[in-house]
């Protein structure tokens, strides 16, 4: 639309542009002419929507297929210049104009609809009036038709002296989007509303019925009769139900759906269905004056006496029969004057309703529901501006020319700054504010008043849900205003259901409300709100708002929306199950002491009433500043529990409040995260018995302290020590398990295979000098002796410490790499292993990798380098690399990302434990690629990580503030995650940091992933042995499947550890091993550790206590059998505490094939079916042999190999 | 239905492992091409083994062959490049050692030191203790056995009759295994120390050798076959190994180019000079333009060919 408007403008324009052009060039110009000409002649018979479809297929056609030969002309161009500056890009642009046909109703269906609705205007125009009667007497007689009549509360009684009675409609009108032509298609296959409001005549009703829902109950018998009406019409196919909007029964409306029968008026296929919405007309009697928000409208008998109270939601229920034909003209005036309103409400919708704003069957956000004029409303705010409040800033009316992604940005921006709980906002009016705009602040939560300043369009939407509708407009704005090129904006803004709870809240909670008995229920508020179900709920959304204050940016309470009900049951079916949703603000949410008012506070009322909200949790403590205030302390057991405090309050409240003590009743999810990552109890009451320091703290005093005792060494060393740099997960708090010691004293207590003491690896770097040998085998063994010098220098310093020097790995025997290290033990019992960096050796490898000498230009040809000395070069400086280059700064980054994000490294312990568990960590996904995968959802791009963290302005919306939404959103990403495409995280906040590349020979390995950061463009450092296409197609499998599992959420019957249980079935044979053996095995998912010893009392004496670090039999078996075995099959373990390996053969094995010398596997020979057959000399893999090779290999490990088909 | 005898020219040994499963070997006697006709795998009496388990130590191949006669030594994997340079005074004592995974980093140096066979004597490398270790191997690679008689040979390549059981040697393996490689590679300090110093010993004995031997002596200009003299940087002093007077800049040592001093030209001719320039640059714009649009668009259509706007 925005462009034919345009259009118009230029149209003069536009010839002179193609004449220039013919000018130049005569012979391509004419089919240019041409082409515009059948724009212009479009331009004639169109001006609406599809005729712009057709003009730019037309340029289309005669662009596509062959290369682009000829300038584009005026028009063109300015089609192409519009969608660069009015758009995000042309992309985006396109992608629009590709999407808004989708959620449009098909124009050519509509006709049977029109057919229907003079149909249905015929039967309600003839039906029979019905006399003046007892509203109870009227719902019996309707009754016995199988029609109940929704009486809303409070319910007519026999002693009513009113009547109720029918007359035919005096106007019949078309109100809501339908007419104006920007229906959008709901969710879940919903179908588009056909709005129809049925005009009851004036003379029904009296000036008091706004009192006491009087017309609530004569709208309810109107409504009523219609349905009998229709029913019993013999031309209208139809089935008729009730419904009501957020499950209100004052808003209950009939539902035409019409069945199936090919008849002409059968609108079956255009998916819609006819909603009669009963309205008042303009010259009615009821007062407007007395539906202010103020005003109290509902007298309950008995408190006569008492001031009356405001029914603001009452009135404005009644003030809903007042305004559909308005809205249905200033939304059609607004559409007139906005050529992108269409388009633009269209965006937004879909935007919404991806997000459960709005009707569906999934979680949907409460409050929604039924509320598809406010984004009308609020767009028409942004466009006509707001109306003066008085005092203060007004919001200046924005451009009419804005294009639709224009006008949808400003929508998202307005509802990301505006605080609807401070600030009402108006629309503006034609002639000021119709009640004062106080009273709208005084009596709703959040107010958005449309323009005929009558109606708050948000009265009954907590405000809990709109501050989620803030959060997701945030983390929407955020992802558009990114430069990144790489993720699909379009898709995640528009196309991908966002509706999962999991990667949306922090904290999620199940409540079953059926058995809820509040504390305080007030009549009036339930009389108010127009349901007792309706005020449970907005009473458990106000109370847990005071219970958690400033701990959370939201608190969404999430239900299905309402659906439809059989004419036969007067009033809606309220879930009973609702969802709690918080999103943290990592600042305050883990809090430990609420305060309250003071000791000496003047007015006891207000401590009384924290007492009441708090009940027994409530206690007056003295603090050390002196003061005595009343407060709240949650008692955590540790510091995993610190992140439940939210949870906590949830729980309390629900249980004060309103009696939920059933433990059923509440259900969350954080306890099952945090068993997995925590140790054994049998293992955890050994370590706190013992008063050790335990944790990523200790580990990292630990460290400190080497550390110092280092740098005391200076004088007994050649070299003075330069730096020591950490590169282990244990000093950067992402290993799975809590870090912990294991002195001496304490090992004999533990279970055998509870004893694995890991060594954390650090890299010394010694300062510079020319006495370094100029050999790379000369430099490994100075690195020996500068070992030596160091152990027996600390051995003598510190007492206790114990210190090794290591001088390989047993694996690998090339003499040119970096193999010894110093294994140190300190006298606490933590476990170190230091390496030393020497830089010359990368210039060395270099020379080999290259065969370049030092003097390039002279052939030395008895240094013609081999190919296998290269090779080992290639390796070596491979692990340089990654070793020495790499991990320190990585781990820097890591550690960093840790201080600045509290969910980070909580997820990434989840997420390894995950992988682990599905036996694919370490063997094939190296730790430190899990590290900057979970990075990527916490960094976004990476512009704040340079931000000083002291003066940080606000934390992003999308940074996950908890580890359980942390972890959900990584499975996401694993989930449709294209590795082929790569990621790039900037881990390194934006700079350009040296890039150390790994020699690009070694690079033809098998990993598929690319992770990239800005110190690794190739993003190959750490995925370079895997994982492979099938372990990495794997992963993504199980991605999944976690992914389906963690939707089990919203069934409430998600088991968190069936997530972190693994299938064996896939395998072609997994090897058992013998779990008494297996010094980690207190680590397993589901280890069943022996209490104690044989006596509780005494030690174990059951084995010698040599303590080897790093030490872990499983681990060594599986690193051999995967090098020795690297082409027979892929074998899979869980590195923590796995006791299964489990392995696929590799299928090509399977098939005989010629003998090979160098074949890579064990074969046997193929066995002749006769003896007079010719031998052919093929070899089959020899199953039977390697697995009894893998028993040989793993004795006093594996104690029994199965073998499935 | 019967196994084949040979294979390809190999004959086929049937090994028996514990339980049921079953082994094979491919044996061949070795045919050494002419060229390496070394002494260390001589013609007739070696045996060429393909398939050896991966856990396989020499022992345990003596073992097993030990009915068809006495073998002198074992040698896994030979690298067909590399050209073997075993010393032929080789005992039995430093066959076993050269199997072990431990003993591989210091066996280099003593190779070279064979290698110079020259006055003074080079300095001797304390070794590290080792103990007897398994080394394993990737699945399906070859060993050469060496017997001490040709008849012995023979006697190895009849066909088996029955599957023989495969013997275990005295080395541990599984836990065992494991435990002893790790307590192996921590040797005590002082032998660490030793080992350290006199390697480095070596290597200083080595380098002076090296210096002697040098074809460029320090100060004497390097001179390629060309003639030309390469006028290479100095060192500390001026003064390098076997080089030159010092000029040559590192980066041109390292890379071989000279240093490019003005990187950008000037373009001979200013871009829009002429008229037709100007409306050229502007037309290839437009076009340029187009053509992303075009491109854009292309892969929209593509986008919506798979019902990819289709937001539920």
């Amino acid at each position: 639309m925005a462009l034919n408007l345009k259009r118009k403008h230029d149209g003069d324009v536009e010839p002179r542009k193609t004449r220039k052009l013919s000018d130049d060039d005569e012979s391509d110009a004419v089919s240019e002419t041409e082409n515009v000409e059948q724009d212009e002649d479009n331009e004639e018979w169109g001006g609406i929507a599809p005729t712009q479809d057709q003009t730019t297929t037309v340029t289309d056609s005669s662009g596509r297929g062959t290369k682009p030969k000829l300038p584009p002309t005026g028009e063109e161009l300015r089609v192409i210049n519009d969608a660069k500056d009015l758009f995000r890009s042309s992309t985006f642009k396109l992608q629009i104009d590709a999407l808004i046909p989708n959620v449009r109703p098909k124009a050519s269906r509509i006709a049977p609809l029109d057919r229907f609705l003079q149909a249905l205007h015929g039967v309600l125009m003839a039906s029979t009036p019905v006399a003046p009667q007892h509203p109870l007497d009227a719902a019996r007689k309707l009754i016995k038709k199988g029609i109940a009549v929704p009486y809303c509360l409070p319910q007519p009684s026999e002693d009513t002296n009113w009547k109720v009675a029918f007359e035919k409609p005096s106007d019949i009108t078309m109100v809501g989007s339908w007419p104006n032509k920007i229906s959008v298609k709901g969710k879940d296959g919903s179908k588009f509303g056909v709005d129809l409001a049925v005009e009851m005549p004036s003379n029904l009703f009296q000036e008091k019925d706004y009192l006491n829902g009087r017309f609530f109950h004569k709208r309810a018998f109107y409504l009523a009769t219609l349905a009998a009406a229709i029913q019993n019409s013999k031309s209208l196919n139809v089935d008729v139900t009730y419904e009501s909007a957020s499950n209100d029964p004052r808003l209950t409306k009939l539902v035409l759906e019409p069945r199936k029968d090919e008849s002409p008026n059968d609108f079956t296929k255009l998916n819609a269905r006819v909603c009669i919405i009963p309205i008042l007309s303009a010259t009615s009697p009821i007062p407007l004056h007395r539906l202010s928000p103020s005003h109290s409208n509902i007298r309950i008998s008995g408190d006569s006496d008492a001031a009356p109270v405001p029914t603001p939601l009452y009135n404005s229920a009644l003030l809903t029969a007042l305004m559909p034909k308005t809205f249905l003209l200033s939304t059609f005036a607004l559409k007139e004057n906005t050529p992108s309103f269409g388009d633009a409400l269209a965006l937004l919708r879909v935007w919404a309703n991806q997000r459960g704003y709005g009707e569906g069957s999934r979680m949907c956000v409460r409050g929604f529901d039924g509320l598809g004029s406010w984004w009308a409303v609020l767009l028409g705010l942004l466009v006509s501006g707001e109306e003066s409040k008085g005092k203060g800033t007004k919001r200046k009316p924005l451009g009419k020319g804005l294009s639709s992604y224009q006008l949808f940005r400003a929508a998202l921006d307005f509802l990301s700054r505006h605080d609807f709980e401070k600030e009402a906002a108006f629309q503006r009016t034609k002639d000021g504010h119709r009640f004062p705009s106080e009273e709208y602040q005084a009596h709703h939560e959040a107010v958005l008043v449309d323009s005929s300043s009558t109606l708050n369009v948000l009265a009954g939407v907590p405000l809990g849900s709109l501050q989620l509708l803030q959060n997701d407009a945030r983390k929407t704005l955020e992802k558009l205003n990114t430069e990144s090129i790489g993720s699909d904006l379009f898709a995640d803004v528009f196309l991908k259901e966002q509706r999962d709870l999991s990667t949306r809240f922090d904290t999620v909670i199940r409540v079953d409300l059926s058995s809820a008995k509040p504390r305080f229920s007030s009549l009036h508020l339930t009389l108010d709100i127009g349901s007792p179900a309706n005020a449970l709920i907005s009473s458990v959304a106000a109370l847990l708002r005071q219970g958690l204050g400033d701990r959370t940016k939201a608190i969404a309470i999430l239900h299905p929306s309402s659906s439809t009900r059989p004419l036969s049951q007067a009033l809606p079916t309220n879930p009973d199950v609702i969802y709690v949703g918080l999103i943290h603000d990592p600042h305050n949410a883990f809090r430990l002491v609420d305060h309250g008012p003071a000791a000496d506070e003047t007015d006891p009322a207000i401590a009384e009433s924290f007492r009441n909200f708090w009940g027994d949790k409530a206690e007056l403590r003295r603090f050390k500043d002196g003061r005595i205030i009343e407060s709240v302390v949650w008692d955590i057991k540790s510091a995993d529990e610190r992140t439940h405090v939210p949870a906590m309050i949830v729980q309390h409240v629900l249980h004060r409040h309103f009696g939920l003590e059933d433990p059923l009743a509440i259900q969350s999810w954080q306890g099952g995260f945090d068993e997995v990552v925590r140790l054994p109890e049998v293992v955890s009451r050994v370590y706190t018995g013992s008063g050790a320091v335990v944790g990523f703290k200790g580990a990292m005093q630990a460290f400190d302290g080497l550390v110092k005792e280092l740098k005391g060494l200076n004088e007994e060393m050649p070299l003075s020590l330069a730096s020591v740099s950490a590169i282990s997960e244990q000093l950067r708090y992402t290993s799975v398990f809590s870090p912990v010691p294991l002195p001496k004293s304490l090992a004999p207590n533990l279970p055998q295979n509870a004893r694995y003491l890991p060594s954390m690896e650090m890299i010394l770097q010694f300062e510079k000098s020319a006495k370094w040998p100029d050999d790379l085998r000369a430099i490994q063994k100075i690195k020996l002796a500068f070992f030596e010098r160091i152990a027996s220098a600390l051995m003598t310093a510190v007492k206790g410490l114990k210190a090794t020097v290591v001088v390989g790995d047993g694996v690998n025997t090339v003499d040119i790499q970096d193999s010894s290290r110093l294994e140190i033990i300190t006298a606490d019992g933590w476990a170190f292993s230091a390496r030393i960096w020497h830089d010359r050796e990368a210039t060395l490898l270099d020379r080999l990798i290259t065969g370049k000498n030092a003097f390039p230009h002279i052939n030395f040809p008895s240094e013609k380098k081999k190919g296998k000395e290269q090779q080992e070069a290639v390796d070596a400086k491979e692990v340089y690399v990654r070793r020495f280059i790499h991990a320190p700064r990585h781990h820097r980054a890591i550690a960093a990302l840790n201080h600045r994000f509290v969910a980070y490294s909580p997820t990434v312990r989840l997420v390894k434990r995950w992988l682990a568990s599905h036996w694919v960590l370490h063997g094939h996904v190296s730790e430190e690629a899990v590290e900057i995968l979970c990075a990527s959802i916490f960094v976004g791009d990476g512009r704040d990580l340079t931000v000083d963290p002291e003066n940080q302005v606000d934390e992003r919306a999308s940074v996950p503030g908890s580890k359980e939404r942390g972890f959900a959103t990584v499975i996401e990403l694993l989930k449709d995650w294209k590795w082929e495409d790569g990621l790039f995280v900037p881990l390194y906040g934006g700079e350009a940091i040296g890039n150390a590349e790994i020699p690009p020979s070694a690079s033809s390995r098998a990993g598929v992933w690319r992770i990239k950061t800005e110190g690794d463009r190739d993003g190959r450092v750490w995925t370079l042995h895997g994982p492979d296409v099938m372990v990495a197609q794997r992963i993504r499998a199980l991605a999944k499947a976690t992914w389906n599992c963690l939707h089990g959420m919203e069934e409430g019957k998600l088991d968190v550890k069936s997530i972190f249980i693994h299938p064996t079935d896939d395998y072609d044979f997994v090897v058992r091993m013998d779990s008494a053996a297996l010094p980690r095995y207190a680590q397993n998912i589901d280890s069943a550790l022996a209490a104690g010893g044989k006596y509780a009392n005494l030690p174990r004496e059951d084995s010698p206590t040599v303590l080897r670090p790093g030490f872990d039999p499983a681990r060594l078996l599986f690193d051999d059998l995967q090098r020795v075995y690297a082409d027979t099959f892929k074998i899979f373990c869980d590195p923590f505490g796995g006791d299964r390996f489990g392995a696929v053969w590799d299928p090509t094995l399977k098939q005989p094939r010629a003998f090979r010398v160098l074949g890579g596997f064990s074969g046997a020979p193929v066995k002749k079916e006769n003896e007079k057959e010719k031998d052919k000399g093929l070899v089959v893999l020899n199953e039977a042999g390697v697995l009894s090779e893998i028993e040989r290999l793993g004795g006093g490990l594996v104690c029994g190999i199965t073998v499935q088909v | 239905m019967s196994l084949p005898s040979s294979i390809a020219g190999f004959s086929v040994l049937p090994i028996s492992y514990t339980g049921t499963s079953t082994h094979y070997l491919y044996a061949r006697s070795h045919t050494g091409s002419k060229k390496n006709a070394s002494q260390t795998l001589p013609d007739g009496r070696t045996l060429f083994l393909v398939n050896v388990p991966p856990d396989a130590t020499e022992r345990e191949l003596v073992l097993l062959f030990k009915g068809c006669g006495t073998v002198e030594k074992v040698v896994f994997d030979l690298d067909p490049q590399e050209k073997l340079v075993e010393p032929d005074d080789s005992d039995e004592e430093e066959e076993d050692e050269a199997e072990e995974a431990v003993d591989e980093t210091e066996e280099q140096p003593r190779k070279r030191r064979k290698l110079s066979k020259t006055k003074p004597q080079p300095p001797k490398v304390v070794p590290l203790p080792s103990k007897p270790l398994r080394r394993l191997r990737a699945t399906g690679r070859s060993a050469h056995l060496v017997f001490l008689d040709a008849s012995s040979l023979e006697r190895a390549l009849a066909p088996q009759p029955k599957a023989r059981p495969w013997p275990v040697s005295e080395e541990p393996s599984g836990v065992a295994h494991y435990a002893a490689l790790f307590d192996s590679l921590r040797p005590p300090l002082d032998i660490v120390r030793t080992h350290a110093d006199s390697a480095m010993e070596l290597f200083e004995f080595e380098l002076k050798q090296t210096k002697q031997q040098s074809k460029y002596r320090k100060g004497e200009a390097i001179v390629d076959e060309d003639g030309f003299t390469l006028v290479t940087r100095g060192g500390a002093y001026g003064q390098t190994l076997g080089g030159g007077v010092g000029v040559a800049s590192k980066k041109f040592q390292e890379s071989g180019e000279t240093r490019t001093r003005n990187k950008k030209k000037e373009p001979l001719q200013k871009a829009g000079f002429y008229a037709f320039q100007k409306a050229e640059k502007q037309r290839n714009d437009l076009m340029e333009l187009k053509k992303n649009w075009e491109a854009d668009k292309a892969k929209v259509e593509k986008l919506k060919a798979s019902r990819r706007f289709k937001p539920y």
